[in-house]
């Protein structure tokens, strides 16, 4: 395309020149040709590639959960129906307890039977089991009314690949057995042996003669000195608590068991089928009739044991089936002939009728399943649980989420569940049925906590008072239990930008309006470059200045930086009212530069003044500190109210003065004289002032009278590192953006408007706000939009001046936690795919949606400025 | 229209100047339409801003400049009779708690009363954490008995423990004490230079030669363990490089050992040189002299030597590694990381962000798609940085670093080569976060060259790509480097995103040294904006560090200061030698 074409106009022969384009050219070109096109949408897909790839890391949080393998194997025969089952923490062997003692253990891919001892409980018949939810131990009731305890675990060990005893048969591909335990390898050439561990304590006597019908245990104390707590039931309805504690003598290595019990107040009622628990440190006792009727002891005082309260927790008619805690033993999940699942908080009301001013209330009301529920296996490490009905249903479920994670069912005649569990690390669950089979479930529940339900709205969490929003995401305790709300981390980011919105948004507009419009273009030039170079300030430098610098000041001279927020426009309006006073010659004068300077004067001179005055200003708005003020402990909201409606006063005021007495500081209006026209307006500005604080102290104390006030909202409890300061950081990352767009915007106003406004009479001020402004709004709206982009996704001044804490209040005192702090800070520290790790991306989800809709509005509104600036 | 006025109303008007018949009307504007108030509100608005911008500069400026000047030390003596020595670094008005003010006497009670409660105090930096368990203490005003500045005070930095203020005593050369109470002696300065050097030399020992032997032990031990993971531990190959192994490490420990020996003759000649200093309690403390850094008499010297010891300090700061959880000594790892990255950045930026936009503008059909793409271009310039980190982080760090590791270092596994935040993914992470930066200023500048200069080199036969190679982009080349260094600029600046992808407190090694293959983009680095956030944030007490961060936030606006000049500059030059050549 590009051969030159020369054209041979003359006879004469002529030498021929190469007309085609050389090779390399060609090639160059397309070379180029290809890389650009590549890599220019190249970048364009990474770009958008972003988001797509933060999405699919977010979308497993709201996945319920995957059955990843099935199994089902006959028992060993020969046994009774297995009352009890433990899987290990390998899902390797399941062993289910029979209540005549014996224990059949299977290797739970193959189904292979192990061999295993069995308890001998000596001729007695075992009328009852209770165990924890995890570590197996376990406690049995026998028909004589004595006690024994036992323990049912797992023990595994990793031994050298050379320790492994010859002579091991192969079960499946990786596991070998020597036909007790199992042999599995694992990585760095090791093996790891996997015993049952199976011992059983001597008997308690506990009703001599009664029948255990129910119990429950649980194991506290030290490895040295272990406690067993226990409750039991018997056939007369005998509530008995037990401590027994075992101790090894020293010299003789002989242990001895020392029980002491005690009585619980008897009750009236139908006994028959009831359920006990017990609560870790054995300060409550449950009993649940099987007609629906929870009571509740309050065993504090082992001595002396009270009734706390007795409440139905179903609805009537409704027998309670099966009644469980989960970890942490804050909540209580019952489960319904009706097949309804729901989970109790005991929690603190006033005016509830038990002895504790705690009552069972109702959490989480959960799907409920076709059947009776028959079975109830909590999780050993969150607020999972399995319920499973007569109907062999089994539904993985969430307790706090509320969610529904797996819904499996038993084929057909498979029999009735006797026996259920989630294995420790919630990757399988096991059904055992009376038919002598059991079911195995591989399953997959990697973030149950989250639905959206639980990310966006509220969660009732254990032990709150109410469903709220919280965000907490770690802790040092155990049975601890993530809160991961996103929205009190929204808010915090919405917060912070408002308030420093609120702050550097007039500056930058105001300041802009006046570049633009009012300032010498050689003034402009130096002017627009300094403010410009604030845009450049590393945000970590602004978050340290602020924090360490600017905090501490803010805090000791906090009645000043108030007092500021007034003094300076004030001063401002003084001394423009001054100026107006000048003659005319000199004002024309000093008009330019001498004037922006008399300005950077009113603005020291007022600060100076803010600074001097600000104790005097505390004693009288602040009651003498502001501190204890804020706090709400002394003073009386109304001054302060009165100073923050007087603008509010002050248009009224005004609006009245020219409605009904127009000419009332006009009347001079025909005189021609600067200094008198000056006069009057400074008097009716005074006047409009005084009357809009009178008005605005009227307002106030109504306002106050009624019960809306300031404190407690917009004012609270002051911390050092608050929205104040935050704000104010924010302000020099926010305003050189907004001023710099807004001032192009203005000056992008073409010249004719301008001239043809004054031209027809109108003074600058009346150009400017009249015309420019309006023809350049929507690229001042822009500019407004882009600043409130920057402040939703600054991090660095929020990680350090924000104190970091996720409330939700408005408090211009206090801290806050925004997204992108919440990500800096957690982020680093989150396990890889976790789920943490997932919300987290969410949060920074969440910002990428909300700054892009945010760029999107100011860049389509900008647009259409610049078509409209251009048709101009 | 003024005459018709008039006729209408004649009494309105002001003047009449009757000798000539005319109406003159004054120029009377109405306070009103002038809105004098409103615009001064507005000038204050931009004065206000004017003054936080330069406000902000003088902290920075001052408190950067001023924190390496030695100031005097002095010696206040407590109303109780305790004795405080240091130098003030601040004064401020604060307000006496209840159980302050309980403990004073009524006349001074009635003093901060008429003061609003406010009294003056002052913070001294005593130094000598390993007495006081602090480094420095408020004293209010109203405590004071009496201020000295001894002429014998001196002021030690130590290697550990931070400064020491007290006096000097003696000076141990090689176990003979010699008293003598200024360190500015030709003979203690001698000495403590000897110490020094000696020092340098126990390190250059430990970290060059000796850390190159542990460098080649682990490489001879991860050559090892790639060929088990070849070809099995059974196997004839293992055996022979385990016997190879065994051989190369007997040899290595043997160097490493008359090495070490080494070190340990100087560090038993270093422990015997000490400098004996007391507090001002009277407390003595005898150290090593090579834990001394340098010493003054604070109250005894002349404006040269306060100007040589503000230097070594500025010099220290530049050169040297961060000492005491990086509150002391320089921040050259930092700088340096700072650099490699920027520079790094700004070589996957450049390329990538002109092709994009010689794509948007040069090649792709100008159309609905284009402009949509612009938009989001522009959008994405708006998109948090921390957001680009968390990308960065999972992206980059943990899918593609972790299928490098499994690629090309099984060897090193389970410990992360890739899989885990790099200079190379903080440079990656911080390009996607200035791309759009760079494809904006690039798009601007190529739109500006006119189109008939195009379109001649099109008509005198040249290919698309030489139009563009030779016309286009060299008259473009100003708005791209300028859009190139400014997104370098916001990249050096930006901390949260690294904090993500690799950014580190303390890095062991720098990302470049000496050891194959030179480059090591898989490792952490430090950072000066990260420095300014981890010693004023993260550290012990954030007071001790308050004077190193003012001093890495000065040279952190000065580094992006100067980037941004110098973006300005290059515009400028280059916009004036194309002026010329405009058609």
């Amino acid at each position: 395309m590009t051969a030159t074409t020369e054209s041979t106009g003359s006879a004469k022969p002529m030498r021929r020149r190469d007309k085609s384009t050389r090779k390399s050219v060609i090639l160059a070109d397309k070379a180029a040709d290809t890389i650009i096109r590549v890599g220019g949408l190249g970048v364009i897909l990474a770009v958008f590639g972003i988001m797509a790839y933060l999405v699919s890391v977010v979308v497993p949080l709201l996945g319920g959960g995957d059955v990843t393998d099935r199994i089902e194997h006959a028992m060993p025969a020969g046994h009774g129906p297995a009352v009890f089952e433990q899987v290990d923490d390998y899902r390797t062997m399941i062993a289910a307890l029979s209540p005549d003692g014996a224990i059949s253990v299977v290797h739970i891919a193959t189904g292979t039977p192990l061999a295993a001892p069995t308890f001998d409980f000596a001729g007695g018949t075992v009328t009852t089991i209770g165990h924890t939810i995890a570590n197996g131990d376990v406690a049995f009731g026998f028909a004589d009314g004595k006690v024994r305890f036992g323990r049912l675990g797992f023990e595994a060990k990793i031994l050298p690949a050379n320790a492994v005893p010859a002579g091991l048969r192969g079960l499946d591909d990786h596991d070998l057995t020597d036909g007790k335990s199992v042999f599995r390898k694992v990585p760095g050439g090791q093996v790891r042996q996997l015993s049952l561990v199976a011992t059983l304590d001597p008997a308690v006597e506990v009703s001599p003669g009664n029948a255990i019908r129910a119990i429950d245990l649980r194991i506290g104390g030290t490895v040295e000195r272990p406690t067993r707590a226990f409750v039991t039931l018997d056939a007369v309805g005998g509530i008995k608590l037990s401590l027994s504690e075992s101790r090894q003598n020293m010299m003789t290595g002989k242990v001895t068991l020392s029980t002491q019990s005690s009585t619980l107040p008897p009750l009236a009622g139908d006994l028959t089928g009831a359920q006990v628990l017990l609560t870790q440190k054995a300060d409550q006792v449950y009993v649940a009739e099987k007609g629906g009727r929870i009571h509740r002891f309050d065993t504090r005082d082992f001595q002396k044991p009270l009734l706390a309260e007795t409440v139905r927790l179903l609805a009537a008619g409704v027998e309670l089936t099966k009644l469980g805690f989960l970890i942490g033993e804050q909540s209580l999940v019952a489960g319904g002939s009706d097949g309804s699942v729901s989970v109790f908080f005991r929690l603190p009301r006033d005016g509830v009728q038990s002895t504790d001013g705690r009552a069972m209330v109702l959490a989480h009301k959960l799907d409920p399943q076709k059947n009776a529920i028959v079975g109830i296996a909590p999780s050993q490490r969150s607020r999972l649980f399995v319920t499973a009905d007569a109907g062999g249903g089994i539904w993985l479920r969430h307790s706090t989420s509320e969610q529904v994670l797996l819904k499996l069912r038993l084929p057909e005649g498979a029999g009735l569940i006797t026996g259920l569990s989630l294995s420790p690390r919630e990757d399988a669950i096991i059904a055992v049925t009376d038919h002598g089979r059991y079911y195995g479930f591989g399953i997959q529940a990697p973030h149950p906590e989250t639905t959206w339900k639980s990310i966006f709205g509220k969660v009732w969490y254990e032990g709150y008072d109410a469903p709220n929003y919280t965000w907490q995401s770690s802790s040092g305790n155990d049975s601890f239990e993530p809160k991961l709300s996103l929205i009190p981390l929204i808010f915090g980011t919405i917060k912070a930008a408002f308030y420093s919105l609120l702050f550097a948004v007039p500056i930058a507009i105001g300041a802009a309006i006046y570049t633009s419009e009012f300032v010498h273009p050689r003034v402009r030039a130096v002017v627009k470059p300094t403010m410009e170079m604030m845009a450049s300030l590393p945000s970590v430098v602004l978050g340290f200045i602020a924090a360490l610098i600017l905090a501490p000041i803010v805090e000791t001279w906090i009645s000043a930086v108030i007092l500021a927020f007034i003094a300076l426009p004030l001063g401002l309006l003084i001394a423009a009212h001054l100026w107006q006073m000048v003659p005319l010659a000199t004002a024309m004068r000093y008009g330019g530069l001498p004037k922006f300077l008399l300005m950077f004067v009113a603005v020291l001179v007022s600060g100076v003044v803010a600074y001097a005055l600000g104790p005097w200003f505390e004693r009288l708005i602040f009651a003498g500190d502001l501190k204890a003020w804020a706090a709400g402990q002394i003073g009386s909201d109304v001054p302060f109210m009165a100073l923050i409606l007087t603008p509010i006063g002050f248009i009224a005021a005004a609006w009245v003065l020219d409605r009904f007495a127009p000419t009332l500081f006009k009347a001079g209006g025909r005189s021609h004289d600067r200094l008198t026209l000056a006069v009057q307006d400074v008097l009716r500005w005074g006047v409009l002032l005084v009357l809009g604080f009178l008005v605005a102290l009227a307002l106030a104390g109504i306002l106050t009278a009624v019960g809306i006030t300031a404190r407690g909202g917009i004012v609270d409890t002051y911390v050092q590192r608050n929205t104040l300061v935050v704000g104010f950081a924010m302000g020099f990352a926010v305003i050189p953006i907004v001023y710099t767009i807004a001032e192009d915007a203005l000056n992008a106003v073409p010249e004719h408007l301008r001239a043809a406004s004054l031209g027809c009479g109108a003074s600058p001020w009346q150009t400017a706000i009249w015309v420019i402004l309006p023809t350049a709004a929507s690229g001042v709206f822009a500019a407004v939009m882009v600043g409130l982009g920057r402040a939703v996704g600054e991090t660095m001044i929020v990680v350090m001046a924000a104190g970091n804490t996720p409330v939700l209040e408005w408090n211009l005192f206090s801290g806050l936690r925004a997204l992108s702090a919440n990500i800096a800070v957690e982020l680093p520290e989150a396990v890889k795919d976790s789920t943490l790790f997932r919300m987290l991306f969410l949060a920074a989800l969440v910002l990428f949606v909300m700054t892009f809709v945010i760029n999107t509005i100011s860049e389509i509104v900008r647009q259409r400025f610049r078509k409209r600036a251009a048709q101009l | 229209m003024s005459s018709l006025q008039d006729t209408v109303n004649p009494q309105d008007a002001s003047s009449y100047d009757s000798a000539a018949g005319v109406h003159r009307r004054e120029a009377v504007v109405y306070p009103a339409a002038r809105g004098e108030p409103k615009l001064w509100s507005l000038g204050g608005t931009l004065a206000f801003g004017v003054l936080m911008i330069t406000g902000f500069l003088i902290l920075v400026l001052w408190n950067g400049i001023a924190t390496f000047w030695p100031k005097p030390i002095a010696v206040v003596t407590l109303a109780d009779g305790k004795i405080v020595a240091g130098e003030q670094t601040r004064e401020e008005l604060f307000k006496p708690t209840a159980d302050q003010l309980a403990k004073l006497t009524p006349q001074l009670r009635a003093v901060i009363a008429k003061d609003d409660g406010y009294a003056t105090r002052r913070l001294y930096r005593t130094g000598n954490f390993d007495f006081y368990g602090d480094d420095s203490k408020w004293v209010a005003d109203y405590d004071v008995a009496k201020v000295d500045y001894p002429r014998d005070m001196v002021l030690a930095e130590r290697r550990e423990w931070g400064p020491f203020v007290g006096r000097l005593k003696a000076v141990v050369l090689d176990g003979v004490e010699r008293p003598v109470t200024d360190p500015s002696e030709g003979w203690v300065r001698d000495a403590l230079g000897q110490a020094q050097a000696r020092l340098a030399q126990i390190r250059k020992l430990e970290r060059d030669e000796i850390g190159g032997i542990n460098h080649k032990l682990e490489q001879e031990r991860l050559a090892l363990r790639r060929v088990l993971l070849k070809s099995g531990a059974d196997s004839a190959a293992y055996g022979e490089a385990q016997a190879k192994f065994a051989a190369r490490e007997a040899e290595l420990k043997k160097q490493y050992e008359a090495l070490s020996a080494e070190a340990q003759a100087l560090k038993g000649r270093n422990e015997r040189d000490r400098i004996i200093l007391t507090e001002v309690g009277g407390a003595e403390k005898s150290l090593p002299l090579s834990v001394i850094v340098r010493a003054y008499d604070a109250n005894d010297i002349g404006l040269g030597a306060k100007l040589a010891v503000y230097g070594s300090r500025w010099a220290e700061f530049l050169t040297d590694e961060p000492r005491e959880a990086n509150t002391e000594g320089g921040v050259m790892p930092a700088i340096f990381g700072t650099f490699a990255m920027t520079v790094l950045l700004s070589l996957i930026v450049a390329p990538f962000g002109v092709l994009t936009a010689l794509y948007l503008r040069e090649y792709a059909k100008q159309g609905r798609i284009v402009a949509f793409v612009r938009i989001s271009v522009n959008n994405l310039a708006g998109v948090p940085s921390i957001v680009y980190g968390v990308f960065g982080l999972g992206f980059f760090a943990y899918i593609l670093g972790g299928s490098i590791d499994r690629l090309f270092f099984p060897e090193y596994l389970p410990n992360p080569t890739f899989g885990t935040g790099g200079l190379l993914w903080a440079a990656l992470t911080l390009a996607i976060m200035t791309v759009p930066v760079v494809i904006v200023a690039t798009e601007e500048a190529l739109a500006a060259v006119p189109r008939s200069m195009r379109e001649g080199s099109l008509a005198c036969g040249a290919s698309k790509w030489q139009t563009i190679r030779m016309i286009v982009l060299p008259r473009a080349m100003p708005g791209i480097m300028t859009g190139l260094i400014l997104a370098m600029a916001r990249g050096a600046g930006e901390v949260a995103p690294l904090m993500l992808v690799g950014v580190v407190k303390l890095a062991p090694e720098l990302p470049i040294d000496g050891y194959f293959p030179f480059v090591h983009l898989e490792r952490s680095f430090m950072h000066l904006g990260f420095h300014i956030f981890d010693v004023g944030f993260q550290s012990r007490n954030s007071e001790a560090g308050k004077p190193m961060v003012f001093v890495t936030t000065l040279l952190l606006i000065a580094l992006i200061a100067i980037m941004n000049a110098t973006a300005i500059t290059i515009r400028n030059r280059l916009k004036k030698k194309f002026a010329g050549s405009q058609f």
